[in-house]
């Protein structure tokens, strides 16, 4: 008996062969009993997520990769090049593999937490379906443990690796918690709604959304749950309101240091956080001299990211660590051998 | 014991500071300055129990008891804030003021010797002299946590982002909200304070008192804008440690 994992991921495969392998949460249930009921398998987990499709086997006998690769391809029709598109780890290589991908170390963006629940997910639907046996619950137990250990115990999750993200920390270093805070997002784009709902998930609770053409607005503000302003109006809303994102796609700035001005009595002077992720930038960088309010553009909170993004690269060697000690407590031949 | 309460107190406070800078440094602030702050406030306790046996009265007789209490007031203000407003890290600004004016009051003849016990004691004095300090403890409070502001201010406004001291840093508006109210309640115990001393028997309205009663009123004038028109964090940082400095100089000079 041999643990065997094949999958493919974005680093591997584009998107357009990461669909076709892709599968729904019914075509899994399905595939996870085909999978058993191929050749020399003993156990299996299918899991699929929107970055990637593995499968974990344990196999008996001469059946191995390639079998399965031939397999799996001759369940999805696929007949394109696979070169380089497939990865396989085996025995020890496929548990330490499985536990990069609980802890995050394997995804797109380095230490997300989403993946974690996914793997969590996928195992459970192949116990129900009794998919699994000594091997493969033995295993996903310790790759959950692994999951956690790494999370708890190195800085793999720490910082904001997005734009979004990023906008979300500095509002919390000016406001701490966000709850009950007001929200003004200009321009109804991709990113305002990121960043938008970026703030909801972390307590803000009342977001306005203003646009030239009114009608986006209210889409995203119907979208968002929040509340669409047209756009003549939208100064008077900034006596209320604590954190503002602008991202349109006006040539010239939106926000001046007069709007401001106007309104800083009425605020009695509270601190003002003004994230402006439009190139051409939207708010005046002279908004940032007034003392209340706290001004970042598209640069600053790339550049939070991207540190963010380094440091918690700079975490995987200790991650690394972790998984091997915890793999070495691991007494299956099938991981072993 | 006596003295050696004081060293104590003042190794305890460096070892506040030095470890809480540390632990800055690290990127782990947690409450590595509060533990130490708690012990130093112990011995702080059983030092000024010692000038208060002396003294038979509150012991703020000379430069070093008056040193003494002040960074004893300065260091309960602190535990009591430091939890209600989780500011961590206030710890590590308010070690090194507490060790330097533990430090001034362990230079030779800051304390008195040859004190004479106290025969009789006039309560509304006492309540004036231990009210007054202890309400300097929470403007000097109020004062550390505006360097605090400017720290943060400055690393916000300047987007320089990163680094252990960002991390344990609370934010502005916990900033602006625990250096407002750490003040009132300076402010308030002043009040009762300076309405103890215009209740001393036999006693004038001097010069020490009329700085105090300014300081007050400066004080009240600060808060008032404060609280009724709003002013930005900044103004009002600005405001509580030079008014801090101002009325601190002034009592040394008196």
């Amino acid at each position: 008996m041999k643990l065997v994992c094949l999958g493919l991921n974005h680093e591997t495969a584009p998107v357009e062969v990461r669909e076709r392998f892709a599968l729904t949460e019914t075509a899994l249930e399905r595939e996870t009993e085909m999978l058993l009921a191929a050749q020399d398998v003993e156990e299996g987990v299918v899991l699929s997520t929107c970055n990637r499709t593995e499968y974990y086997a344990v196999v008996n006998g001469g059946s191995g990769v390639a079998e399965l690769e031939n397999w799996i391809c001759e369940q999805r029709d696929f007949g394109g090049a696979r070169d380089g598109v497939f990865y396989h780890h085996v025995a020890r290589g496929a548990a330490e593999h499985l536990c990069r991908v609980a802890s995050g170390m394997n995804s797109m963006v380095l230490g997300e937490t989403e993946i974690f629940g996914q793997v969590k997910k996928a195992y459970k639907r192949s116990l129900e379906s009794g998919a699994t046996k000594g091997v493969l619950n033995k295993l996903f137990q310790r790759a959950f443990g692994v999951g956690k250990k790494v999370r708890t115990h190195t800085a793999i999750q720490e910082g904001a690796t997005s734009v979004a993200g990023a906008s979300v920390e500095l509002a919390e270093k000016v406001f701490g918690k966000l709850k009950g805070s007001s929200v003004m997002v200009i321009g109804a784009g991709e990113m305002s709604r990121k960043t938008a709902r970026a703030l909801q998930s972390r307590g803000a609770s009342s977001v306005m959304v203003t646009n030239r053409s009114f009608d986006k607005a209210v889409d995203l503000a119907e979208e968002i749950g929040g509340r669409a302003v047209p756009f003549q109006g939208w100064e008077e809303e900034l006596a209320h309101l604590d954190v503002v994102i602008a991202a349109t796609g006006a040539p010239h700035f939106v926000v001046k240091p007069a709007h401001i001005e106007a309104v800083r009595r009425k605020r009695k002077y509270r601190p003002l956080i003004m994230v402006d992720i439009a190139v051409p930038r939207d708010i005046d960088p002279a908004v940032g001299e007034i003392e209340e309010v706290y001004l970042y553009d598209i640069d600053t909170l790339q550049e939070m990211a991207d540190q963010a993004r380094k440091r918690r690269e700079q975490q995987l060697l200790l991650c690394e660590e972790i998984i091997r000690e915890e793999i070495d407590k691991v007494k299956l031949p099938a991981v072993n051998d | 014991m006596g003295i050696g309460w004081v060293v104590i107190a003042t190794i305890l406070a460096a070892a506040g500071g030095v470890f809480g800078a540390l632990a800055v440094r690290s990127d782990q602030p947690g409450r590595a300055a509060f533990f130490w702050m708690v012990l130093a406030f112990g011995a702080q306790l059983m030092a000024l129990g010692w000038r208060g046996e002396i003294r038979g009265r509150c012991p703020l007789g000379d430069v070093g008891e008056v040193c003494l209490f002040l960074a004893w007031s300065l260091t309960l203000f602190y535990l009591v804030t430091g939890t209600t407003y989780r500011l961590s890290l206030l710890g590590v600004f308010t070690a090194p003021l507490v060790m330097i004016l533990q430090l001034v009051a362990l230079v030779p003849g800051a304390f008195e010797v040859g004190v004479e016990r106290a025969k009789s004691v006039d309560p509304w004095w006492e309540a004036h002299a231990a009210l007054s300090v202890l309400s300097y403890g929470a403007l000097a409070l109020a004062a550390v946590a505006g360097v605090m502001f400017f720290i943060l201010n400055y690393r916000l406004k300047s987007k320089k982002l990163g680094g252990g001291m960002m991390h344990g840093m609370p934010s502005i508006s916990r900033l602006v909200e625990a250096m407002a109210r750490i003040a009132l309640v300076g402010w308030v115990v002043l009040t009762i304070g300076i309405v103890a001393g215009l209740l001393i028997e036999g006693g004038s309205f001097g010069i020490h008192l009329m700085v105090a009663t300014i300081t007050w009123v400066l004080y009240a004038v600060l808060l008032g804008i404060y609280f009724v028109r709003g002013m930005p964090g900044r103004q009002l940082a600005i405001g509580l440690t030079s008014l801090f400095v101002l009325s601190l100089l002034v009592f040394a000079k008196l």
